[in-house]
């Protein structure tokens, strides 16, 4: 075996490793969310229903999407948190694609205003009957309270809403949705950076080429006619 | 026989065109990225600050795009920042300048102008461009650079107005300066333009594109300049030489004097206009550069240095808030201001040449000064009470530049080139890059002191104070003049009785 020979398995190792530990990570992470309580997804819940209908994968209480063997937090597409006795939801950041959230037969006193912000995709969310739905039942197509549960369905594109007439995004921004009650102004097409204020892309070569050929060129001319026959004085 | 025009031109070589055009055009380039900074002051501004929302409205998101970069707290804040930048970068210009005149006369020329524009350059693409870039917002790092900035944009104008005048003697002298100072007056406005039609892709842009052109034209300088006609072997014309205007008694007598009648400088060359005068160069000793206190004591400098200081506030003052103003009292946009502001100094271009015409047909400067000033501050009185119109907006602001930026080109060119080669020196002394070092130092001064006065003023009492406030500088400069004006016209009065009593 040559000397090349095991630098080369030394680096296939190495990426092998941290291949490993990134995923691991990630595994951990999604573990967090998924493992919080114990148990697995009930069946006969809207997330049970929702994931078989949709193909996906159940670990412990989320449902992924099937997507070859990669777990990916991207991938959260339903999360069954009831019956947990959660007393604080802090962070669902990981499930921010998730279609159906469950947090119901928990004792939870109040939401975070945040919690849902990005939650794009989210249109089933079921909360205890205390709980209010995120951004008001304005926020919500359907709003029904059953029993112990509240049901919100439906999020609504709060920028078409013609009652929050206040959303005025700043000049050359597009209001755009970002979770129930949420919205984001992001830039125009053609804008971009800080505040949307610069507009296109600057043509560097077709202004510097020219400024540097023109600048060669008047100087040699001009140290021709001028400074060639020059006497220090 | 030859027209006096064609005469006058015919003295002139194509080293003389070069020389005004060499000049001219590198104090263009550094006029247009000092304008460069005023004129996307509120795209800087906006750039420091987080977005604006009632107290009521949560923030914008997401974060990055609208609140993240928050250097000052609101855009008050950021505009009296804006104010502290020129007033520093004033003063380290005024002394720079007292330095860089005194260095110019003792070194060469043609290096330190060099210098000064491309280490200037430098400064700017790091100030604008490179800390952008970075997203690296400093206030300490934003004012050192500007100190630096001020010193290296120092050493330019008393090496221009040197250089101009070793080419050109006194006949003519006000009207090759007049339209030669318009320079500041078109790097204004080239400024404006490339801002303005840069600004649309990031005021980083329009920093990066004057500074790199600023570094272009000093690499031209530095391969293209001939300080001096002695470069070539040429030599200055004598000083009674031809003039557009014959006078029998005044063609001996120099423009600008209030001593009796020397004999003629001392110059070397004699008769004729230009003869090589390898031979007799050594036996000829090489000027002495003058002291700074003894040129600061040269008559005429002290007045005009002072009427200076207050002409130049007002006229600073128009330089670095007039877009603001704009924007801000009228409502229109930056882009447009831009545009608008450029009247001003069209009308000071206008002004400085056609008043140093004048002054030339005359002999004397000071009454021409004194009646464009004291027109001056009527112009200011109308220019306040503009009314929204941009038509008429830029017609006033026109006239206001054609009154105010002509005494003002005209002190800073024509008359420093008279008081750094007047009779007081016999020749033998370098002194035109000192004083007019000395002249444009005390004139920055007293813009430098003026900036933080007018944000002062501004915030306080609002702009019509602002405008009273010139009024007041403008009286004040005829005020310093007004021995010299008084002398000048004694002078005259007593030539047109000379000449009734030949006839």
């Amino acid at each position: 075996m040559t000397a090349g020979h095991s630098q080369q398995n030394a680096a296939v190792v190495l990426l092998f490793i941290h291949v490993c530990f990134s995923g691991g990570y990630q595994l951990t992470e999604l573990q967090g969310l998924c493992h919080l309580c114990n148990g697995t997804v009930q069946n006969g819940t809207a997330v049970s229903q929702f994931c078989s209908a949709s193909a996906g994968l159940i670990d412990g209480r989320c449902c992924l999407l099937r997507k070859e063997n990669v777990r990916d937090a991207d991938h959260v597409i339903g999360l069954d948190l009831s019956n947990c006795s959660l007393s604080r939801v802090e962070d669902l950041r990981d499930a921010f694609n998730a279609t159906t959230i469950d947090l119901s037969l928990n004792p939870i006193v109040n939401l975070d205003d945040s919690l849902f912000e990005g939650f794009i995709q989210l249109a089933n969310l079921i909360l205890p009957a205390n709980l209010v739905c995120p951004g008001g039942n304005a926020s919500w197509d359907k709003v029904k309270v059953k029993g112990e549960t509240h049901f919100c369905e439906g999020q609504k594109d709060i920028c078409n809403q013609t009652d929050y007439l206040s959303l005025n995004c700043p000049e050359n921004s597009l209001c755009v949705p970002y979770g129930p009650g949420f919205f984001q102004c992001s830039c125009v097409e053609d804008f971009r950076g800080y505040k949307c204020l610069r507009e296109g892309e600057f043509p560097i070569i077709q202004v510097f080429g020219p400024l540097a050929g023109s600048t060669v060129l008047v100087s040699i001319l001009l140290w021709v006619t001028q400074r060639r026959k020059a006497i220090s004085v | 026989m030859s027209s006096p025009c064609c005469g006058f031109l015919a003295q002139y070589t194509h080293h003389h065109l070069v020389a005004f055009l060499l000049t001219f055009f590198s104090y263009v380039l550094l006029h247009a990225s000092r304008k460069t900074f005023s004129n996307v002051k509120v795209s800087i501004s906006a750039q420091w600050t987080p977005s604006v929302q009632n107290a009521s409205s949560p923030a914008f998101s997401p974060g990055e795009t609208w609140e993240e970069h928050n250097l000052f707290a609101d855009s008050d804040g950021a505009t009296l920042f804006l104010g502290v930048l020129d007033t520093i970068f004033l003063f380290s210009y005024a002394v720079g300048l007292y330095m860089s005149g005194v260095i110019g006369d003792r070194m060469n020329l043609r290096y330190v102008l060099c210098f000064g524009l491309c280490g200037s350059a430098i400064v700017e693409f790091v100030f604008g461009t490179l800390i952008e870039w970075l997203q690296f917002y400093n206030i300490y790092l934003y004012c050192g650079l500007w100190v630096l900035n001020g010193l290296l944009q120092s050493a330019v104008w008393p090496c221009v107005v040197a250089v101009m005048g070793n080419w050109f003697g006194k006949s003519g002298r006000g009207f090759v300066f007049g339209l030669w100072s318009a320079c500041a007056s078109v790097g204004n406005i080239l400024g404006a333009f490339l801002a303005s039609s840069v600004l649309k892709y990031g005021y980083e842009y329009a920093f990066l594109v004057t500074s790199v052109l600023q570094f272009a034209g000093g690499v031209v300088v530095f391969f293209g300049l001939l300080t001096s006609p002695k470069e070539v072997g040429l030599c200055l014309e004598s000083e009674t030489g031809l003039r557009p205007v014959e006078r029998d008694a005044d063609s001996h007598r120099p423009l600008m004097s209030d001593e009796e009648d020397e004999e003629g400088s001392e110059e070397v060359c004699d008769g004729g206009y230009y003869t090589t005068r390898q031979g007799d160069e050594e036996l000829r000793e090489t000027p002495k550069a003058i002291g700074f206190c003894q040129a600061f004591c040269l008559p005429g400098v002290l007045p005009y240095s002072l009427a200076y200081a207050c002409l130049k506030l007002v006229n600073y003052s128009f330089f670095f808030w007039l877009p603001f103003y704009l924007s801000r009292n009228f409502g229109w946009k930056e882009a447009q201001a831009d545009r608008l502001s450029v009247w001003y100094d069209v009308g000071g271009i206008i002004g400085g040449t056609v008043q140093g015409l004048i002054s030339d047909f005359m002999g004397k400067r000071a009454p021409v000064l004194a009646v464009s000033l004291l027109l001056a501050m009527g112009a200011l009185v109308g220019y306040s009470h503009s009314p929204p119109d941009q038509v008429v907006n830029a017609a006033l602001l026109a006239t206001t530049g054609f009154f105010i930026g002509g005494p003002s080109n005209m002190i800073s060119s024509a008359i420093s080139a008279d008081l750094g080669r007047q009779e007081a020196l016999r020749g033998s002394q370098e002194a035109l890059a000192t004083v007019t070092g000395i002249v444009d130092g005390t004139g920055s001064i007293g813009a430098a002191a003026g900036q933080y006065l007018v944000s002062l003023i501004e915030s306080k009492l609002g702009w019509m104070c602002v405008f009273f406030f010139f009024i007041v500088m403008t009286g004040c400069s005829i005020v310093f003049i007004l021995p010299l004006i008084v002398t000048e016209i004694r002078a005259m009065w007593r030539d047109r009785r000379a000449r009734t009593h030949k006839l």
